[in-house]
């Protein structure tokens, strides 16, 4: 019973963390068919201004969280100004492989300026401790991932369904020209989607600092490749579909830790990935996802 | 209030508006007329600044705004509700309404505008709560109008306000805009149902293939050389 | 003016007489594999053995973008995985044909015999492109019932899922460790040989009537179905072709450098080649024939900065990661500036007759 529980614990918190990361995804995607494969190095910016600030000094773990947030935001917002602009209005596989682009140069950017090897970060294991709740000891940090990552989605869904900016984040996901003809910047649209989505990596990237406790170039990169895996099964640019794909992913990871051998352990990630293959065989729109065709995009 | 001069729109190598120049006065209901593509919402498109026109002056009351982004035009009082109505389909009724005024700072204005077109269009005020996907053409069109109404522009544009709608609908369409024109809206209205356009018409514009081939008083179609007949019918 | 002229008046004639065309894609692609050869020409007379190793890795490279050009070039979905292939080229043959002796000390607990099982390498090179061509087929099914986006999603699962294998089956795939042992049985003329041949077939698909078919169905996907265009079996037929490539370029690799490790073909692999096929221009064979002459020039220059050169006998600093920043420079600057590369929409041929006949004039 004990250990049923554990793993239903471990398989949402991971699966809360992918949401996240997908969600984070979807919402650029949704409203500029940008396939952002830079979204790790989101995550890594992030940790590294974690990582410097505590080099630098900073004990505070809280200042350390809100730090984390606001660099992954702002971090977007920068790929976006500088390199996404550009392409904004060209066809996706350019916007992708620009995406690619900015990710190997911000991945090589930590290796060259600060070390390819693992640095140290201790300033959030605090986060990471054993609870007792009368029989069961849980982790703190997968209890807490669960409900942030919680919060974190109800807020984004409160935001997008009231405020008006989230409106047309939300009407911009399937007409962006009439979105400008509303007289809302497209700029400003975009920025907003990008900070979101910056700060959905923030998060996701607090959590990892404290579960690893170390920071390296290559932190996000495969973190996101099962976020963009989460995204297609629940079906590209679709938001449920982000969070759900997400949490099936950690279900599935989880399921196959359980289930094989030992010696076998190796290939969870070779058979999560073959599973979600098999899954789009059958739905190759994916869950919840109406067809996104290669060229979906408005004036 | 509007004036366009020789404006030229291109899509790479195809031509859609060639030199085209019109003026539409204060208070004034102008119709713009033409066959398939003729380059009607080309220009529109172009007025609104969806399309970058290969070359020609926009102005505004006294304002040039040929350069001006899309965003800042509707800010400066001129809007389109464009052909095929757009409506969001996946946001509610008012969802939508809401956003068409995302440019006003006054939500007490806002809300009584809003009260307003629910008054008008009950068909609007019963589905208030549902996506706007799901109503019928016509009264997606009224959405479509409305929504553009909602930022309280002093030009609107109307890119074939019957497109798709069954005539009686039409009618209640037209009504309605001839009642904006009473209230003291300037419109510029793109249509290939003529009859209709010149209901309220006082001027019209006839284009084809991107150029002018007429201006006047709607009753100078009816007259001259059959141009009735050969770009219009009906 | 004639020379529009002209143009229009050879289009019928091509379509009366497919050889005529056939012909001339086939001239066509020898005329892009013209600098190919006479670089190697030119190493293998006169460069120290040294470069002569880089050139080798430099052909292998070519192979690989010339194979994702066939897939990306024409269906204009990007490919994030077409290593795996690579890796399975190499890896096939690795178990086929390596000597008995070296499998005793490398492989010993191999899998349905394949531990005292050795094979020629011909033969071993055929049974792994089979074998490449089976994966291909499998994941090509899955990949082109797919929008683009998932489709490269897809692409990156397969990489992971193939580099997974290698690393975690150790019984077959000696795992992280390096697979020494390889017959060492092609150097630069056979290298030469292969580019020639690829070059030529990729030229070959993308004039044929199915190359055709598949850049129109990846510029109009609505427009080609409805004069009834099949893209789903055009994107797999290019997605085999592509992989086939792949693989024999992982099969060349294994029998000139004789040890190989799972590592090699992964992510760095993706990063090279991507970015030689976008510089190039991912439209043509020229393109990718020009990226990777002029990238691996580039890379190589800046890999003696990035390992500490001495300047004015000041020793500098290693500058890991230098090369990365750079390749990835080039994707967001050409994507940006010139999203068609180099070569852009022209082969090299096209551009040649165009010249010449200008200059007639
Ligand atoms: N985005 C575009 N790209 C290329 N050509 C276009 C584009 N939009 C319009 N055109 C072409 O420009 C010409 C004018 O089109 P436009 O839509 O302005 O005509 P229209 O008068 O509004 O026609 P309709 O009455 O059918 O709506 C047409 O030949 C059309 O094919
Ligand atoms: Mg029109």
């Amino acid at each position: 019973m004990d250990y049923a529980l554990q793993q239903l614990l471990n398989a949402l918190a991971f699966g809360a963390e992918y949401s996240l990361v997908a969600l984070g995804l979807a919402v650029v995607f949704s409203i500029m068919g940008l396939v952002n494969f830079a979204h790790g190095e989101i995550i890594g910016v992030s940790a590294y201004s974690v990582f410097l600030a505590a080099a630098l000094g900073m004990t505070s773990p809280i200042v350390a969280v809100l730090l984390a947030v606001a660099a992954a935001a702002l971090a977007a917002i920068a790929f976006e100004r500088v390199a996404f602009r550009p392409v904004r209005y060209a066809p996706t596989t350019t916007g992708l492989l620009t995406a690619f682009g900015v990710s190997i140069v911000v991945q090589n950017l930590f290796m060259l300026l600060i070390s390819p090897k693992p640095q140290s970060v201790s300033i959030l294991n605090g986060l990471n401790q054993m609870w007792f709740f009368g029989p069961f000891a849980v982790s703190s940090l997968q209890v807490m991932e669960l409900i942030v990552s919680g919060l974190t989605i109800l807020a984004l869904v409160l935001f997008l369904n009231r405020s008006t900016l989230g409106l047309a984040i939300r009407a911009a996901s399937r007409d962006f020209a009439t979105v400008r003809l509303m007289g809302i910047k497209a700029n400003r649209v975009i920025a907003t989607a990008f900070a979101i989505s910056g700060a959905l990596a923030g998060i996701a990237a607090v959590f990892i600092i404290a579960r690893r406790g170390s920071v390296s170039p290559d932190l996000g990169f495969s973190l996101v490749l099962k976020a963009f895996v989460a995204c297609v099964i629940g079906g590209f640019g679709s938001l449920a579909g982000a969070a759900a794909g997400g949490m099936l992913l950690g279900f599935i990871e989880v399921g196959l830790l359980v289930a094989l051998p030992q010696e076998y352990g190796g290939f969870k990630d070779a058979l999560t990935y073959v599973i979600i293959v098999a899954l789009l065989v059958y739905r190759p729109e994916g869950l919840l996802g109406q067809r996104v065709e290669l060229g979906d995009k408005e004036i | 209030m509007l004036s366009v001069d020789n404006l030229v729109v291109r899509y790479g190598a195809v031509s859609a508006v060639r030199d085209l120049s019109l003026k539409v006065g204060r208070g004034e209901l102008v119709a713009l007329l033409g066959p398939n593509g003729a380059g009607k919402s080309s220009t529109i498109n172009a007025l609104t600044g969806l399309v970058t026109p290969a070359s020609g002056r926009i102005v505004l009351d006294g304002q040039d705004i040929s350069r001006v982004r899309t965003e800042d035009r509707i800010r400066a009082g001129l809007t389109s509700t464009p052909e095929g109505r757009h409506i969001f389909a996946n946001l509610t009724v008012g969802e939508n309404l809401r956003l068409g005024a995302a440019i006003r700072r006054d939500p007490k204005g806002v809300h009584q505008d809003i009260e307003r077109f629910l008054a008008l269009f009950p068909v609007l005020s019963e589905r208030y709560g549902q996506a706007a996907g799901t109503l019928s053409g016509g009264e997606q069109q009224m959405l479509a109008i409305a929504r553009s109404l909602m930022s309280r522009p002093k030009l609107l544009l109307l890119d074939e306000p019957s497109l798709g709608l069954a005539p009686k609908i039409v009618v209640q369409i037209f009504d309605f805009i001839g009642e904006l024109k009473a209230e003291g809206l300037t419109l510029l209205v793109v249509e290939q149902n003529a009859r209709q356009a010149l209901r309220f018409a006082d001027r019209v514009y006839v284009v084809s293939a991107g150029t002018l081939r007429h201006s006047g008083p709607p009753s100078s179609l009816a007259d001259e050389h059959g141009l009735f007949n050969l770009y219009i019918g009906g | 003016m004639s020379q529009a002229i002209e143009e229009t008046a050879s289009a019928p004639a091509a379509v009366a007489q497919p050889r005529a065309a056939l012909t001339r894609s086939l001239i066509g692609g020898l005329v892009t594999s013209l600098p190919v050869l006479v670089v190697g020409l030119l190493i293998l007379n006169f460069a120290p053995t040294y470069y002569t190793y880089l050139a080798l890795g430099a052909f292998v490279n070519l192979i690989v973008v010339v194979g994702l050009q066939v897939f990306m070039g024409n269906s204009n979905i990007a490919n994030l995985g077409h290593s795996a292939f690579v890796g399975l080229g190499a890896y096939g043959v690795a178990i086929l044909s390596t000597p008995l002796a070296m499998k005793k000390l490398s492989i010993p607990h191999a899998p349905f015999g394949f531990a005292t099982l050795q094979l020629d390498p011909v033969s071993s090179a055929l049974i792994a492109l089979i074998a490449v061509g089976i994966v291909a087929a499998v994941s090509g099914k899955v990949i082109s019932r797919l929008s683009g986006v998932a489709a490269t999603i897809v692409s990156l699962a397969l990489l992971i899922i193939v580099h997974s294998v290698f690393l975690n089956w150790t019984d077959l795939f000696k795992g992280n460790q390096a697979f020494f042992g390889i017959p060492k049985v092609v150097g630069l003329p056979w290298m030469m040989v292969f580019s020639v041949v690829v070059i030529v077939l990729a030229r070959l698909f993308k004039d044929s009537r199915w190359g055709l078919q598949l850049r129109a169905s990846a510029q109009s996907p609505q427009a080609s179905a409805a004069l009834g265009i099949d893209a789903k079996k055009l994107r797999l037929m290019s997605w085999v072709l592509s992989a086939l490539i792949c693989g024999l370029a992982g099969i060349l690799y294994a029998y000139f450098a004789g040890t190989i490790s799972p590592k090699l073909f992964y992510f760095q692999m993706i990063f090279n080649t991507l970015a030689m096929l976008i510089l190039g221009g991912m439209a043509t064979v020229t393109g990718a024939v020009t990226g990777v002459i002029v990238l691996s020039v580039g890379l190589e220059f800046i890999r003696s900065i990035e390992s500490g050169v001495t300047i004015a006998g000041i020793q500098l600093p290693q500058l890991l990661g230098l090369s990365g920043v750079a390749l990835g420079v080039v994707i967001v600057l050409c994507m940006a500036f010139r999203p068609s590369g180099i070569s852009g929409r022209y082969e090299l041929d096209e551009l040649l007759s165009r010249f010449f006949r200008r200059n007639a004039k």
